[in-house]
């Protein structure tokens, strides 16, 4: 471990105060020690950072798939007093309510035989990806208004998708306090043609298999069963939700002399909750979290009716298991020593992880706990765990969202070949389509930490507990 | 005067150098869509004229290429030369490029954003120097 790091217990450790100037909480982490070995002292800082804004509470937290990022490290949990505290877009990401949903089918990988490359053609060409792409669908100004005060609802009783859908999924599809005027022309613009569409980078749609069930309790209430096909879509909210993030991040910058607030990292640009400019921050992030949620659900419909037209299954065999955003802020109530108090908890590359019987998951998932999706990388496992009490009590019911980087883009380039990785891959039976091969090699497996020794340590943690694995049997990257 | 990318484990981390800081700016724009497009961009008569003011030129250089990404993902533009006019934190820039043509243009990274985490330009010896970090 990093020096000036101390251990509170197993798999936990602590940033004390006065590892960077002005801290006034702790950092805790949660890490292996195998996975210690690529920790970044960046990230560390970055972590202890946080620390350093007004009205944080407790703890500046990161999950075990931390890394080096900008403002907030990558895997940042932070919660902040309503009062004093702040909001920061360099605590959400540029990537507004970037996200996961899973769907499971009624098929086994027997009856995909023969027909996956069918099948990966199909969502190939029914959903945008890469850059520069643009959506089938011609909005007018007033379908985005509703689209970013209503989110999936929209693309529900537009008939992408069925009622059913909106229970499974984190704030039903529609977070409150959207205010489409805190979203400017601009971003407008950009949102319009977008609806849909997958974007590029780690974006992916993953057709998979559920190859281990390791809690079968919950993997039934989770409506699960060993060897089921399922399909995961990661994306998040485009071009409006990049351009929402770059106005605001600009306007609170010029704020900071307005409301006294020193920082270590202009990205860490914030202003108070309760201000002109935090408001505003809030109610156009809000806006571009729901786009978001109306993009998976659209791309969603467009792969059910492929599966559907392919293997002759009924659109509304193919269930919704749960929808979860990874890069977002939101208000929620904790309890802090013994007494609920709102916060406001900003998750930049974590998952929210609500445990049994906590407020805002679907009825039907009460007793176990919120589903928590956790992409891995290229070819390797996804997984599907359940929330706990463990996590509310310590990470403000937060978990980690991916397997985190370990190598660059520009050394993943060098070093590996994408059209190679494919063929290798394909010998696994795994099927990759892209636009260009070379994309892939920064998307590579090794380029990226395992994802089963993230998923061990927040199961061991108690952060969340593992409920299932899915191995990938074809992928459409963005 | 020219570009290079830097070890960056989650992002896209170039460092940009120019004599002049007008040179600096269009390098900087050059290695923007060098990471979105790699080098295939033609002069192909597509101009578009910019005029920007900041309070520093660190916020103006964030503000020039917040404003390339979204002329070019709004537009559906890719840019390949930059003529900046820098007067004080005043900028003017003609933009020249070409339609963004989906068998062509793709396989790049999206870039999401411009983080201010550690840019700063500085200078050393006759070079103007700034280390960037787009959010892909």
């Amino acid at each position: 471990m990093l020096e000036g790091i101390n251990k509170i217990r197993d798999l936990e450790w602590e940033v004390p105060i006065g590892y960077v100037p002005d801290m006034r909480v702790p950092g805790r982490f949660f890490l292996s020690l195998a996975l210690a070995e690529t920790l970044e002292e960046g990230a560390v800082r970055q972590l202890a950072n946080v620390a350093t804004l007004p009205g944080i509470v407790k703890h500046s937290l990161a999950m075990p798939d931390i890394h080096w990022g900008y403002g907030f490290p990558i895997g940042g949990v932070a919660a902040f007093d309503t009062v004093s505290g702040v909001i920061s877009p360099g605590g959400v990401g540029f990537d507004i309510n970037c996200g996961v949903r899973l769907i499971t089918t009624p098929l086994t990988e027997a009856d995909l035989a023969g027909k996956k490359r069918e099948l990966i053609e199909a969502l190939f060409s029914a959903v945008p990806t890469g850059v520069g792409t643009k959506s089938a669908l011609r909005l007018s100004n007033k379908e985005l208004t509703d689209i970013m005060i209503d989110g999936s609802r929209w693309a529900v009783e537009r008939g992408f998708g069925t009622k059913g859908d909106l229970i499974r999924c984190e704030d039903e599809g529609a977070m409150p306090g959207a205010d489409p005027e805190a979203v400017s022309a601009k971003a407008r613009q950009r949102g319009l043609p977008q609806l849909g569409t997958l974007g590029a980078g780690n974006h992916f749609l993953e057709i998979q298999v559920a190859r281990e069930i390791v809690n079968p309790e919950v993997a039934r209430a989770f409506g699960v069963s060993e060897g089921q096909i399922c399909l995961m879509i990661h994306c998040g909210s485009r071009g409006l939700g990049h351009q929402v993030a770059t106005d605001h991040l600009r306007a609170l910058e010029g704020a900071l002399r307005k409301y006294n607030i020193q920082l270590p990292d202009r990205q860490l640009a914030c202003a108070p909750i309760d201000s002109p400019e935090g408001r505003a921050y809030y109610a156009g992030m809000a806006c571009a979290a729901n786009y978001a949620w109306a993009n998976r659900q659209v791309i969603m419909h467009e792969a059910r009716k492929a599966f559907a037209q392919i293997f002759s299954i009924d659109y509304d065999e193919m269930r919704l298991v749960y929808d979860v955003a990874h890069n977002v802020a939101k208000f929620e109530h904790h309890d802090v020593n013994g007494t609920s108090m709102e916060v406001c908890v900003h998750r930049k590359g974590a998952t929210r992880a609500f445990g049994p019987g906590a407020p805002g998951i679907p009825h039907e998932y009460a007793a176990v706990g919120q589903p928590v999706l956790i992409p891995g990388s290229m070819g390797t496992s996804s997984y599907l765990l359940h929330g706990t009490e463990t996590a509310m009590q310590k990470t403000w019911g937060s978990t980690c969202h991916g397997a985190g980087r370990v190598m660059s883009r520009s050394k993943a380039k060098k070093s590996i070949r994408g059209r190679e990785l494919k063929e290798d891959l394909a010998k696994e039976g795994i099927l990759v389509r892209a636009h260009r091969d070379s994309v892939l090699a920064e998307e590579a497996p090794e380029v990226y930490k395992p994802s089963h020794e993230v998923v061990r340590v927040v199961h061991e943690a108690g952060l969340s507990g593992t409920v299932v694995r899915l191995e990938p049997l074809g992928v459409i990257k963005g | 005067m020219s570009f290079e990318e830097l070890d960056h484990t989650a992002d896209v981390l170039m460092r940009i150098r120019g004599a002049t800081l007008s040179e600096l700016f269009s390098d900087a724009g050059r290695a923007m869509f060098h990471v979105m497009h790699g080098d295939l961009c033609e002069d192909r008569s597509i101009v578009r004229q910019i005029t920007l003011e900041a309070e520093d030129l660190e916020s103006l250089l964030i503000d020039y290429l917040s404003e390339l990404l979204f002329i070019a993902d709004a537009e559906s533009f890719v840019f390949c030369t930059f003529d900046v006019d820098l007067q004080g934190n005043r900028l003017s820039a003609t933009l020249r490029g070409e339609p963004f043509d989906l068998a062509r243009h793709t396989g790049g990274a999206l870039i999401k954003g411009i983080s201010y985490f550690g840019l700063e330009i500085i200078k050393e010896k006759d070079v103007y120097m700034v280390d960037i970090i787009f959010d892909i």
